[in-house]
């Protein structure tokens, strides 16, 4: 069959083809499109029975008016996120804790106590129960219980159809940057995840926004990053108020970070569309599918189900490995100082450049695979440098109940508002997490981008971080 | 779990194996090429429809919660496989991604349209949205190109009744020429009845008769059947011959590859091999 | 503290300097990159395409003309000129240089390269139009043929590219187009444009100021030896005949009928609750946008309503085969319909 005679015949007929194209014309694609429609158009006639008169009352067009209305569309909306967001924060409260004690509390000393009672070497007990436990036990506790509630609202408020009026809502302000209205849905998921957000892209079918959603999803601060805010906005921003202000200064601080990450989004989205993406394919298309009433228990456990295998996967993959980095950076020593030590002391002048310093530098970098750990780290890697006391052990991450106390320890370690106002635009502005990078490289299939997505939130950091540094320096010297 | 499953068996008339009814069509190494091992499964069915047709659903309801998700080998493309039974056969389900059209100008298109063509599933059921029918039946009209096996599931006739739409589903598939289930399978309307077309349509009980799109464009019908004619001289029992023609003529790159190749070709010893020696003819409705 | 002043300067300096090295485009990264690009090779191609470009317009090509047209100096045309004679791709007939069969072969290859790069700008990338000929000048030069075969493929073979003009196949082989020009097409036949020429300037700066693009309905009113009148988009257009001669047209089947002579209304102009039919969608909407918008059933004869509006104007989402479908206004602009007033509407 695949001898010379045959594949002159199929050269013959491909020749031909052409041929006739040239004749058939420019149109070719509208005539065959055009073809198919008039079909399935005379079917549909046949088909269907269409009410007489239209019917008085259009539920779905009455819901659109509301939640598309001039002015009640957009309270609606900030309403109903802020009421989504609410829920995950208090809601993950309990369950985080307990989660915290019963793996943090219980079965970590319980574990230790078996390997003391088996008398396993202690390095192998620090690695293992204090390295790689104790890092994958954290990521559990604190990420499972806001993504389990957070991703299982949004989904109810997608499958009955109310996301893609977001998007038709606020498409006129992301287009002036140069984005699809519906990077206003992955922009959301990134507040739960920014994996997650990466992922829900994929419901952009325009080449250029969807790697603009990708790139930027990054400054949607993330589920693992609230607690960092939380905790210094705290510690730092809410000590400079009096008591009666304290909460809800560094709540609105929290908030007003959050804020400059949505500013971020809209200011690099319209750089990237201007410049290294102008190139890309940019088209438009948003359907409004009519409105269904979710399946609410479904959606709620199979959601529920996907979140907890999700945040079990990642804890495994990513948060296990980082665990043992920590616990050997900590442990390993030459001639009496601990690799951990070495690397913080030889990036301490960049870290102050910054206005940062080494302990948080070697946290950002420990803590690439999973950024909820970065705290723990950072108090840990704090009590080794100063030696102060406090703590459970080289290598053994911990977390302070008391604000005073973990204001101490931060003094001790050199730390100033600056470094708490720097820290908090860090971890705002740096690379995703390696879990957001894998995806981000899953997604594109493509190695420039995903290394784009990762050096240019980096770089910005750092630039931001060392402007505010230096211009703080300078108003304070004046 | 849906009741079909415990249902009595559904004897399967299986002739000698020379004129084999009720054998399986599809292209096993094509499949296993695409990404799907037919080890442990008998039929192989393909899920096509728009987006937002609760195809998922179907999906879902078919298969319970037995599924597993993978991924396309492609690039972002997921794809949910899963499995049922029914009788003593065991069918396999691959969810296509939901496109608007199969005239492969993206990639979940040309994911879905190189399933049905190379992976010749035994069926491929379309879901379509009875309130939109217009729309779905563009791409449902589309698949009807490609293979013959196909069967139709009105899908959210409880949507369309709430608008006060009814369909005519027996006049429609009168017209179609392929069975048409209408279903609700959100409420799990339905089913039992979608799932006795697929097994009727996969053993060959009901051989449909798809309606193929009209071209009203003089320049364009001419140039078809010019290409057309030349290749049924190369292949004279393909099935799809005239959509073959019109994609040559569209330079459709996948398609110019395979016959060059010589892949268009098996699928004709294929669709061959399970050709029923006696007609049955299209059972009207469901 | 100057201390940190002068940190902060030579740190904005250092940022400064890195944007301004990757910055896209105009950086000096892609500077270099492109400067590295203007090898011997680029310019034997773009040479052998200007003799052939003169050869079919009966021009002569001296030392000067590709002096000219590659932006060079006349050593470095002599050089040129020197190399493709040694290389046997063109000849020296005494006072004209000639391309030789094998040149003729290379000179097709590098148009074929051009057109195609044009076609996938034009399909799959976000390029502006004034852009695409200005990259495919550099990208034409960069491709083995089976490499432009495997982009050919992926553009599902072209036979035109987005100005109209034939890619040559891969063996060489053009298909001409099958049109005639305006000037021939009969009284009120509707015809659709399918080329604009280029050549010369005069002519088509003429077209151009008239706004006539591939891809646009036209009408014959009126045809006489000093003038051609036609209706195209609302307008009436008059060209003189051989201004008309350099625009190629393609007679339309009588499904096609256009209402050409109305004033053109678009979509974007729909008031909330109005309803229209879809009379075309603009040669301007294309690639992947256009096919979306057929595939959503967006095709000529098509009802579409206007049902809502976002609360800041754009984008508005139409009624169309029972969906709704939210389309920005840049975009509706793009689509020519006809307005369905009310007693239509009851009737």
């Amino acid at each position: 069959m695949m001898n010379e005679n045959y594949q002159q015949d199929v050269d013959q007929i491909l020749r031909n083809a052409q041929e006739l194209r040239a004749q058939v014309g420019v149109d070719f694609h509208e005539k065959l499109v055009e073809a198919v429609y008039t079909d399935a158009s005379y079917l549909a006639d046949r088909a269907v029975v269409r009410p007489e008169q239209a019917p008085r009352f259009d539920l779905d067009r009455t819901i659109d008016r509301i939640v598309t209305d001039k002015r009640w569309g957009f309270v609606l909306m900030i309403l109903l996120f802020a009421l989504v967001l609410w829920i995950t924060i208090e809601g993950a409260n309990v369950p985080s804790q307990m989660i915290a004690s019963v793996l943090l509390d219980t079965v970590h000393p319980w574990l230790k106590g078996l390997a003391a009672a088996i008398n396993m070497p202690w390095w192998l007990d620090g690695l293992l129960i204090d390295g790689m436990y104790l890092a994958t036990a954290w990521v559990v506790s604190v990420m499972l219980p806001p993504m389990a509630i957070f991703f299982p609202l949004f989904t109810l408020l997608e499958d009955f159809g109310y996301l893609p009026r977001v998007s038709f809502n606020l498409d006129a302000l992301f287009r002036k940057s140069g984005a699809h209205g519906k990077q206003a849905l992955s922009m959301m998921m990134g507040f739960g995840c920014n994996a997650a957000g990466v992922v829900a892209t994929r419901i952009i079918d325009s080449p250029r926004e969807r790697l603009i959603a990708i790139i930027t999803n990054n400054f949607a601060l993330c589920n693992g990053r609230w607690p960092t805010q939380i905790l210094i906005a705290t510690v730092f921003i809410g000590g400079l108020v009096p008591a009666h202000l304290a909460g809800m200064i560094s709540a609105a601080t929290v908030v007003g970070v959050a804020l400059l990450g949505v500013g971020f989004t809209f200011l690099v989205s319209w750089f990237l569309s201007r410049t290294v993406l102008r190139g890309e394919v940019s088209t438009f298309s948003l359907e409004l599918p009519p409105y269904r009433p979710p399946r609410f228990w479904q959606t709620l456990y199979t959601s529920l189900i996907d979140r907890t295998i999700y945040v079990l996967w990642r804890a495994v993959v990513f948060a296990l490995p980082a665990g043992a980095v920590i616990w050997l950076v900590s442990n390993i020593t030459i001639s009496g100082t601990s690799i951990a030590e070495y690397v913080i002391n030889f990036v301490e002048p960049f870290g102050l450049l910054l206005g940062l310093n080494g302990v948080i530098l070697l946290a950002y970098i420990v803590a690439i695979p999973a950024n909820e750990i970065v705290i723990p780290t950072i108090l840990m890697l704090t009590v080794l440098v100063t030696g102060v006391g406090g703590g459970e052990g080289a290598g053994v991450m911990f977390d302070l109940d008391s604000i005073s106390d973990t204001y101490a320890l931060f003094q001790a370690g050199g730390w100033t508002l600056l470094t708490a106002v720097n820290l908090m635009l860090f971890s705002l502005v740096h690379n995703p997490c390696s879990t957001t990078i894998y995806t981000i490289y899953k997604e594109t299939g493509s190695v420039k981008w995903t290394t784009f997505a990762a050096l240019l939130p980096v770089g910005m950091g750092f630039a931001l971080t060392f402007v505010v540094a230096q211009v703080w320096r300078l108003v304070a010297a004046v | 779990m849906p009741e079909h499953k415990t249902k009595h068996p559904q004897k399967i008339i299986l002739t000698d194996a020379s004129g084999c009814e009720g054998c399986p069509a599809h292209n096993a190494a094509n499949l296993l090429k695409l990404g799907v091992d037919m080890k442990d499964w008998d039929y192989v069915v393909a899920l096509a429809g728009n987006p937002n047709t609760g195809k998922s659903t179907v999906f879902n309801a078919l298969t319970g919660l037995r599924q597993h998700t993978g991924n396309w080998p492609g690039k972002t493309v997921t794809r949910a496989e899963g499995g049922f039974e029914y009788g003593d056969a065991r069918y396999k389900i691959v969810d296509l991604p939901g496109t608007y059209s199969l005239l492969a100008t993206s990639l979940d298109e040309q994911v879905a349209r190189n399933f049905i063509l190379f992976g010749q599933p035994d069926v491929t059921v379309v879901v379509v949205d009875a309130s939109r029918l217009e729309r779905n039946l563009n791409l449902a009209l589309q698949v009807m190109e490609i293979t013959d096996r196909v069967v139709i599931c009105l899908n959210l006739i409880d949507e369309a009744k709430r608008h006060g739409l009814t369909v005519d589903e027996r006049r429609l598939a009168r017209d179609l020429g392929v069975p048409v289930v209408p279903t609700s399978a959100r409420y799990n309307q339905g089913l039992d009845a979608l799932v006795e077309a697929i097994h009727e349509v996969a053993t060959g009980k009901v051989r449909p008769k798809p309606r193929k799109v009209e071209t009203h464009s003089k320049i364009l019908k001419s140039a078809v059947e010019k290409i057309q004619a030349q290749i049924l001289q190369l292949y004279p029992d393909l099935p799809n011959s005239r959509w073959v023609a019109l994609r040559l003529l569209d330079g459709d790159e996948d398609i110019i590859r395979s016959l060059r190749n010589g892949e268009l070709g098996q699928l004709v010893q294929l669709e061959d091999a399970a050709a029923d020696p006696h007609q049955i003819l299209v059972k009207e409705g469901a | 503290m100057p201390h940190s002043l002068i940190t902060l300067l030579i740190g904005l300096g250092a940022i400064g300097l890195v944007g301004w090295f990757f910055w896209p485009d105009t950086g000096l990264y892609s500077r270099l990159r492109r400067v590295r690009r203007l090898t011997s090779r680029v310019l034997q191609e773009d040479a052998l395409k200007h003799i052939q470009k003169q050869e079919l317009s009966g021009r002569h090509v001296t030392v000067l003309s590709v002096a000219g047209a590659l932006g060079i100096d006349t050593n470095a045309a002599i050089q040129v000129l020197t190399e493709l004679v040694e290389s046997g791709l063109i000849d020296h007939n005494g006072e004209d240089y000639i391309l030789t069969q094998k040149g003729g072969q290379l000179a097709m290859n590098v148009i074929r390269a051009h057109r195609l790069w044009e076609q996938y700008l034009a399909e799959h990338t976000g390029y502006d139009p004034s852009e695409w000929h200005s990259q495919a000048e550099r990208l034409e030069h960069d491709f083995s043929s089976a490499e432009l075969d495997e982009l050919a493929g992926v553009l599902g073979n072209p036979v035109y590219d987005p100005h109209g003009d034939p890619i040559p196949s891969s063996e060489g082989r053009v298909f001409d187009l099958d049109a005639i020009g305006l000037h021939e097409l009969e009284l009120n036949q509707f015809a659709r444009i399918v080329h604009v020429g280029d050549e010369p300037e005069i002519v088509a700066a003429q077209i151009e100021a008239e706004g006539l693009l591939p891809g646009m309905i036209l009408r014959v009113s009126e045809k006489t030896k000093d003038r051609v009148r036609f209706w195209s988009n609302g307008e009436e257009h008059l060209l003189a005949p051989i201004v008309a001669a350099s625009i190629s047209v393609q007679p339309l089947e009588d499904d096609h009928l256009v209402d050409v002579d109305q004033s053109a209304v678009y979509l974007d102009q729909l008031e909330e609750g109005q309803k229209g039919r879809v009379v075309q969608l603009m040669p301007r909407l294309r690639g992947a946008e256009r096919r979306r918008l057929m595939d959503l059933g967006m095709l000529p004869g098509t009802t579409i309503a206007a049902e809502l509006s976002s609360p800041l104007g754009s984008p508005v989402a139409y009624r169309i085969r029972d969906s709704l479908i939210a389309l920005r206004n840049d975009q509706a602009r793009n689509i020519k319909i006809e307005p369905i007033t009310d007693e239509e509407n009851h009737a």
